[in-house]
């Protein structure tokens, strides 16, 4: 249904002229694809649209006006912080109006608490250069620097970082969430208050509903305002060096330092992620995908593939790269005893340190993921998994096998799966798996291989973190419920009974493989007709 | 073309399909690098999408319409037009882009201009009426043209035959003279004879910059041809467009690279800068001031050498033969700096977003004359950051940039003193 004329006076006497606009030119320039995260593949191709409209609210209060229009209108939404979450994130049906967030761009900061207090238009970058001027700091999710700090938490965005101060979820506290239907809920302390200090409120944890279908992807809301927590750093600056493209922080190594180090297996590397865990030492900790380290090698593509073309499966499989991230949060003896004790686990177990530039490029305030895209244009990770490091060897192994079956169109990465690390001092393991290909050539297998990885996961019996919307609900709900399906799917007509909350998620790629016919043949479940 | 022979051709949009297509909206071309992220305030650098929000406005969004321009599903319209043209082509995106990708964004910009051109849609109204004054009076303020030397005062000495060639510019021959007189003196004073065109010519920058390539390639021509008669090892320039113009456009116009030119194009930072070093000119004379520079685009990350490249786009998107990709690190930002710290009592004060993450002033790439409110909202911007690093005056490499900053400042009443580098150099020999 188009946006009518009525809706849109509406919604042009909420936020002004200035900030609304259905003019094709600017619709055009919010389309999803052809380039970005999981673009080019049938998903983005089938499922997204350019918006109907464009809205740009400041605050809450028009936020909510918004929403409650376009329930009286009957216009589906899609909220929109900076868009670099791929076709999720975007129109997937005709005439939407998209809310661009961008203005609401507010930010305080307690000094005293640990909190810092945003809105939607805040990216990771600005939050810990504000945080780091406090001798504070966060986490900047793995997602990049550029992601609104909302919308990552949602997502519950990781680091290496992650392995010392935990799940993004922990550190949301008072949150103001515009629900499907309009409604204001007020999370935490801010339910009885107005200062948003601490997440817990009365009554059962509402921040459960930020997490439905895996955060952001579940659509039950809009985050208008979110307080963050912010974690103790240590006392030095970490300069700013170089010119484009090589900008980095140089550390001040008395209190932070980087060290790489080979390692002489897979199963050695998580041994070191447990001791130093028993241990409690280490600030971030990962094992470096072998991809990276071209990545971070090369000036240009071209390059990149001098580098990589010159590995194989027996370069690969003996080369383990552990890197580990020391921080003197209280003292330079903390740093000295954490870096003893560190060298001391990693003889035991067979490593050897690195040298290792006394610098940070990717991590604490450039969280690199455009980088992804340099080799081949096309990226996505098909699956991220928070379980137990026990979990994260096995489902690694398994799934650089069924990776194979599908290179190309991959690029080849030798039997490498991808990024996996130790989370919360041990107590959880991570793996993400990525894959890059040539966007210009048949996309068909990615899109194959994308579910086929759901399917590998129910047939092993692994976990992954992508149950909702990135998969056919269909598929993986009976499987890992066995009602989980059905619960996810009264959970949004409770929240959501018009549907209006960027429809069709949580169906879309059930919609996805329904709508692209090289897709059909590898529907092997049941599903009712759609909606 | 996403694969196949390809070149850097600016007057083909199909050359850069694979550029626009693979844009990731990471925004890299929007923020400060994030290396430098200064916190919440002064945290963007594309003047375009800062101002106008709509994320058609940045290259994230351009890139997509520029797609639907190709592919011809996009209608002309006035949005669109002001989409292609409220821009200032100041290269922040390219730069940004360029940090993690190996995209050509700013030439796929100045690609979309000359389709829009070609197509008979743009430019702009305002550059049409420009472009008339060029054609007829050489320069681009319809001014006589016989009045082009009239900045030569009695006591500048100006060589018949010499090895520099100051190429004056339209800005500073007749806006700024006071630009090309301390340019000329600083010379005399530096003991650097220099000649002047025998019959100057607007250099076509606003031409190009709007996307009139066939009306800038003529001038092209004919302006080197006028330099390379007189014979000159080495053109100066103290205008940053200028200088872009001369050392990029033209090679990329007429499809040779800079070092064919038959001559260096030179700065006036770069040459004093090195007179310095050499000792061959002493800033002696005090300035108090606290002081801050400001990168003006064209001197810094526009201002790397052309170079044509022709050749194949493959697997991977890997290109061959392998290309040196004008990533801006290679700008001039050095040299201004060294002047200005040369200076005895002048305490230079660097603004947040500097270097190749520097906020353009807004003036150029026709900006100013079809969208002047858009310019002055940027020097406003430009100037509230000078002021909060607590400077007294804030100086550039362009009579662009310091005659936006000027009228803006004017305008609001601001205390703020503007400069061309070229007058603090002369006040301090």
């Amino acid at each position: 249904m188009a946006i009518s004329k009525e809706a849109y006076k509406v919604l042009e006497a909420i936020v002004g002229e200035e900030y609304l606009s259905s003019d094709p030119v600017v619709c055009e320039g919010y389309r999803s694809g052809p380039g970005g995260y999981e673009a080019g593949l049938g998903y983005e191709r089938v499922m997204t649209k350019i918006p109907g409209c464009v809205i740009m609210p400041l605050t809450t209060e028009e936020v909510q006006k918004i929403v409650r229009v376009c329930n009286r209108y009957k216009v589906p939404y899609v909220p929109y912080s900076t868009g670099w979450y791929g076709p999720r994130s975007h129109c997937h049906v005709d005439d939407e109006l998209l809310i661009d967030l961008k203005r609401m761009d507010d930010f305080e900061i307690d000094e005293k608490h640990l909190y810092a207090v945003v809105g939607s238009g805040v990216i990771y970058s600005q939050l810990q250069e504000e945080a780091m001027k406090r001798g504070c700091y966060i986490i900047v999710g793995g997602g990049g620097s550029q992601c609104s700090a909302i919308a990552n938490m949602l997502g519950d965005g990781w680091s290496p970082l992650s392995y010392r101060i935990g799940l993004p979820h922990r550190r949301i506290l008072g949150t103001e969430l515009i629900l499907p239907d309009g409604e204001l809920v007020k999370m935490g302390s801010l339910a009885v208050g107005d200062d948003p200090f601490w997440g817990d409120g009365f009554g059962p944890d509402l921040r459960g509903l930020l997490r439905g279908f895996t955060g952001l992807r579940g659509c039950l809301g809009i985050v208008t305002k979110m307080a963050i927590k912010l974690l103790p750093f240590q006392p030095e600056k970490l300069e700013p060096t170089g010119i484009s493209p090589n900008t980095v922080l140089q550390l001040p190594v008395n209190r932070v330092k980087w060290i790489n180090f080979t390692m002489p297996s897979k199963e050695s590397m998580k041994q070191a992620m447990f001791e130093m865990a028993r241990a409690e030492i280490g600030a971030g900790v990962t094992k470096v995908p072998i991809f990276w380290r071209a990545i971070a090698k090369a000036s240009c593509k071209e390059e990149y593939w001098d580098i990589w073309s010159k590995e194989s499966e027996e370069t690969i499989k003996d080369f383990h790269l552990l890197r580990v991230l020391l921080v003197g949060f209280g003292s330079e003896e903390q740093m000295e005893y954490e870096e003893r004790v560190l060298n001391d686990i990693i003889t035991e177990i067979g490593g050897e340190a690195r040298r290792t530039r006394p610098t940070d490029e990717s991590w604490f305030k450039n969280a690199d993921s455009a980088g992804m895209w340099l080799m081949c244009g096309g990226y996505v990770s098909v699956d991220y998994v928070i379980e137990t490091l026990e979990h994260s060897l096995p489902h690694g192994e398994n799934y650089a096998e069924l990776k194979k079956k599908f290179t190309p169109p991959l690029m080849p990465d030798y039997g490498d799966p991808g990024w996996f690390q130790s989370f919360e001092l041990g107590h959880q393991g991570y793996s993400e798996f990525l894959v890059y290909w040539d966007p210009d050539e048949n996309t068909d297998g990615v899109d194959h291989f994308y579910l086929e990885t759901s399917k590998e996961n129910i047939r092993k019996r692994f976990y992954t973190s992508l149950l909702g919307p990135h998969q056919p609900l269909y598929l993986t709900g009976p499987a890992y419920g066995p009602n989980y399906h059905k619960w996810m799917l009264a959970v949004k007509d409770e929240f959501d009974p018009n549907f209006l909350s960027h429809p069709p998620v949580p169906l879309a790629h059930d919609e996805f493989v329904e709508k692209a016919e090289w897709m059909r043949p590898m529907k092997d479940w049941k599903s009712p007709k759609l909606p | 073309m996403l694969k196949g022979k390809l070149s850097l051709d600016v007057t083909n949009l199909d050359n850069f399909e694979y550029d626009m297509s693979k844009c990731i909206k990471c925004k890299g071309c929007y923020w400060v690098d994030h290396i430098y992220m200064p916190g919440i305030n002064f945290s963007t650098r594309c003047p375009s999408a800062t101002r106008y929000l709509f994320d058609s406005y940045g290259a994230y969004g351009k890139m997509r319409i520029g797609m639907a321009m190709l592919e011809g599903r996009m209608e002309y319209s006035d949005e669109l037009l002001k989409t292609l043209y409220a821009c200032t082509l100041c290269g922040a995106c390219d730069v940004g882009c360029k940090r993690n990708l190996d995209l050509e964004i700013e030439l796929s910009l100045e690609a979309l201009r000359i389709k829009a051109v070609k197509e008979g849609k743009g430019p702009m109204p305002e550059h049409k009426k420009v472009a008339k004054k060029i054609t007829e009076k050489h320069n681009r303020f319809g001014s006589p043209h016989e009045n082009r030397n009239k900045w030569l005062t009695k006591d500048i000495k100006v060589a018949a035959k010499a090895d520099v060639l100051y190429f004056v510019g339209c800005s500073a021959a007749y806006a700024n003279p006071e630009i090309a007189r301390a340019t000329a003196k600083i010379l005399n004073a530096a003991g650097t004879p220099f000649m002047l065109m025998p019959d100057e010519w607007c250099c076509g920058n606003m031409l190009y910059s709007v996307g009139m390539i066939d009306e800038a390639r003529e001038l092209a021509k004919r302006n080197l041809e006028a330099v390379r008669k007189t014979g000159a090892k080495t053109l100066l320039l103290s205008c940053a467009e200028g200088y872009r113009t001369w050392k990029v456009d033209y090679p990329k116009m007429l499809n040779i690279s800079t070092d064919d030119l038959g001559f260096k194009v030179v700065h006036l930072t770069e040459l004093v800068d090195e007179l310095i070093k050499k000792e061959a000119l002493k800033l002696t004379k005090p300035i108090d001031m606290r002081l801050t520079y400001h990168d003006s685009c064209s001197l810094s990350r526009l201002s790397e050498p052309w170079t044509p490249w022709k050749g194949e786009r493959g697997k991977w998107g890997m290109i061959s033969p392998g290309l040196e990709r004008r990533r801006g690190s290679g700008g001039i930002y050095q040299p201004p700096r060294d002047i200005l710290k040369a200076i005895p009592g002048l305490e230079l004060v660097e603004m947040v977003r500097m270097k190749e993450n520097a906020f353009c002033c807004g003036a150029g790439r026709g900006t100013q004359e079809a969208f002047p409110d858009f310019a002055a909202w940027a020097a406003e911007q430009r100037l509230f950051e000078a002021k909060t690093v607590g400077a007294e005056a804030i100086v550039a490499t362009c009579p662009w940039c310091k005659d936006n900053f000027a009228r803006v400042a004017r305008q609001n009443g601001e205390d703020l003193k503007i400069y061309d580098i070229s007058e603090l150099i002369l006040a301090a020999i």
